[in-house]
């Protein structure tokens, strides 16, 4: 621990020995140029709890993501000096600089945060009573922590990722002014196709929903790792995208993502009464019966919960166990047979009805 | 009965006859569909497992590997069906045939020709394996005599016919899931799941080390056993595995003089 913080010093230093001599080129948004320091891979320290923090922007990344119009200070609110004070948590739900263009507002994610703390994933209950292990309940940063964004771009029947100069040409014929036409091409198009690969969603809910004390804290099933056994999950693990991931079956179509619900509530896509249909929904399961969705997905083979399975189970565990031993028990000894083939505890001797019965002993000692 | 000599002289050496062309073809359907069930089935079973994504992408990905596995299920299926047929067809003609025609054809009678019949499982079979483990535990220097099937061939061919009956409908469950679920709940295919999966595993295992054991690494069939090829068996083979029929056959041949006595194991294998 105490090299990292010499390392960390080090580092630090470093970079404020670099500020002098790149404050010329510094490039980046910002009214203040937090990309002096914030451009340097190395800009990094070992907090408080002994976490290793990197302070480090990569610019094309942020140039490229969904927030690449915001300046630096409309989410980092705090920072009013250079160099600044350890910095406060980032709140998604203040308002920033941009206006929403439908209603003129200025622009907010209030409203998502709204929907989450309505979901089973809110940290509050229906009575408004906080959750036990409140910090265990995601915010915005525990499932959006990288650039998913993926903005598509269709010229002449070919998709490629980014912004197809080509096409954006017609936007521009009339959106002159600034990065008009990029950005509403990109908000359009990225909404266009999935936002992450289903393993990324699925990845997202792991962090979670596969960690053994978060689950036993909550006394829920491993919901990710029964999950990857089923088909849809096997499918995605080889890299197909056609099969459901958590939210297709989490979240009720055309619903907002962030609104998933206990599958006891009675707006729940999972609630008894909703789950045919959520399997059944347009783009699955289009030809099945409601029936269908008794299908249990994230079965632990436990007995009480599982019965049919533990026992099926069980039973072909059992003959795999019996028949495979027996034979690979056969093998080895018609192995071990042959090293001795003249030996025997008993031998047997001619019967009369067993005159062309000569045993291997007599026949290799002539 | 048969179009196949029983005997067959090639540069000295005597072959005795085992398999039809008809049978050997069915074999060679069958192991292939199987090869090709286990390679697009497996990866899905293994995700987790470093070869199951190469193998899975070589064999066409998630889009076209279900189809291979489908195509060659549809096979299987249909070879055991044409086989089931066939034996039915062959149990007809032949053993109920000849009863009819000798007037000696009673429910009793046909009964008792299915249960002689060579790969219909018997008292004999039961004997041959204690037999056997008294032979392999050293408390006997004489191996069992096989019949034309011995019981080791008879589990072989009766594991498709156990394994494909389980695999089958649970495949066919599992592919037409939605259709499926307008007569049976949902929750069957968590049956269909694991008893596709589960069996599969037991089929491929059984296949890998017994069955390939008995007709690959034995040390002598290393490389391989040519009698799915040629239909015929070597004289050192026939002596190991059916003795009992080797010396039905000989004398039938009319060559008493010639029978070579029993031994375990090829000749040169002799220690």
């Amino acid at each position: 621990m105490r090299e990292y913080r010499l390392f960390n010093s080090i580092l630090v230093i470093t970079a404020f020995v670099l500020v002098g001599a790149v404050f010329s080129v510094a490039e980046a948004d910002t009214e203040v140029n937090c990309l002096i320091c914030h451009k340097h891979r190395g800009l990094s320290r070992i907090d408080e709890q002994g976490k290793f923090r990197l302070y480090y922007i990569n610019n094309e990344m942020f140039e490229s993501g969904p927030h690449r119009r915001n300046k630096c200070h409309d989410c980092h609110s705090d920072k009013d000096r250079f160099p600044h004070d350890p910095t406060v948590k980032v709140d998604c739900t203040q308002q920033c600089h941009i206006v929403e263009p439908s209603g003129q507002a200025k622009f907010s994610h209030k409203p998502i945060a709204d929907t989450l703390s309505k979901s089973v994933h809110g940290k509050f209950d229906a009575d408004g009573n906080p959750k036990k292990y409140q910090e265990d309940y995601p915010g915005c940063k525990d499932c959006h922590d990288q650039p998913l964004y993926r903005p598509v771009s269709v010229y002449k029947g070919e998709t490629k990722d980014g912004v197809s100069k080509r096409s954006i040409g017609r936007c521009r014929s009339c959106h002159r002014t600034g990065y008009f036409a990029e950005d509403f091409y990109d908000h359009v198009t990225s909404r266009l196709r999935r936002g992450r690969f289903p393993m990324e969603t699925i990845n997202v809910c792991a962090k979670c929903h596969q960690n053994q004390e978060f689950l036993k804290r909550h006394e829920l099933d491993d919901a990710v790792t029964t999950y990857k056994e089923t088909f849809h999950g096997k499918l995605i693990a080889l890299g197909s995208e056609r099969t459901a991931d958590c939210l297709d079956c989490h979240v009720v179509e055309g619903e907002n993502t962030h609104l998933i619900e206990s599958k006891l509530v009675p707006t729940s896509a999972t609630n008894k009464a909703n789950i045919g249909n959520t399997c059944r929904n347009s783009d699955c399961h289009v030809n099945a019966s409601a029936e269908l969705s008794s299908f249990q997905v994230h079965v632990t083979y436990e007995r009480d919960k599982y019965p049919m399975q533990f026992y099926m189970l069980i039973f072909f565990k059992a003959l795999m166990a019996i028949i495979l031993y027996f034979f690979l028990a056969l093998i080895f000894f018609e192995l071990l047979r042959r090293l001795f083939p003249k030996f025997s505890f008993i031998k047997e001797k001619k019967t009369s009805d067993d005159t062309d019965f000569e045993p291997l002993s007599d026949d290799a000692d002539k | 009965m048969s179009k196949y000599d029983p005997i067959v002289m090639k540069d000295g050496k005597r072959y005795f006859y085992r398999f039809s062309a008809h049978q050997r073809i069915q074999h060679v359907v069958l192991f292939s569909s199987v090869l090709v069930l286990a390679v697009t089935g497996f990866p899905l079973r293994h995700v987790e497992e470093a070869w199951a994504r190469p193998l899975y992408d070589f064999m066409g990905g998630p889009e076209i590997a279900p189809m291979i596995h489908r195509i060659a299920g549809s096979v299987l299926l249909v070879l055991f069906v044409y086989h089931t047929i066939y034996w039915i067809v062959g149990f007809i003609r032949n053993d109920l045939g000849k009863l009819k025609q000798e007037n000696r054809l009673t429910v009793g009678s046909g009964i008792k020709a299915f249960f002689t019949q060579e790969m219909v499982p018997n008292m004999k079979d039961f004997r041959d394996i204690i037999h056997l483990w008294k032979y392999l535990l050293y408390f006997t220097n004489r191996p069992p005599r096989h019949e034309r099937m011995s019981w080791r061939e008879k589990f072989d061919y009766f594991a498709p016919y156990w394994g494909i009956p389980i695999l089958g409908p649970a495949g066919a469950i599992l592919w037409w899931r939605d259709e499926v679920s307008h007569v049976l709940p949902g929750w069957i295919l968590n049956a269909a799941y694991i008893m596709h999966t589960d069996e599969a595993l037991l089929a491929i295992l059984f296949l890998f080390f017994v069955h390939w054991y008995n007709v690959h690494y034995a040390p002598e069939k290393f490389p391989a056993a040519k009698v799915w090829l040629t239909g015929y068996l070597t004289e050192d083979e026939m002596i190991h595995e059916h003795y009992a029929h080797y010396v039905q056959v000989m004398i039938e041949a009319g060559l008493e003089d010639e029978i070579k006595p029993q031994h375990f194991g090829g000749e040169h294998y002799e220690w």
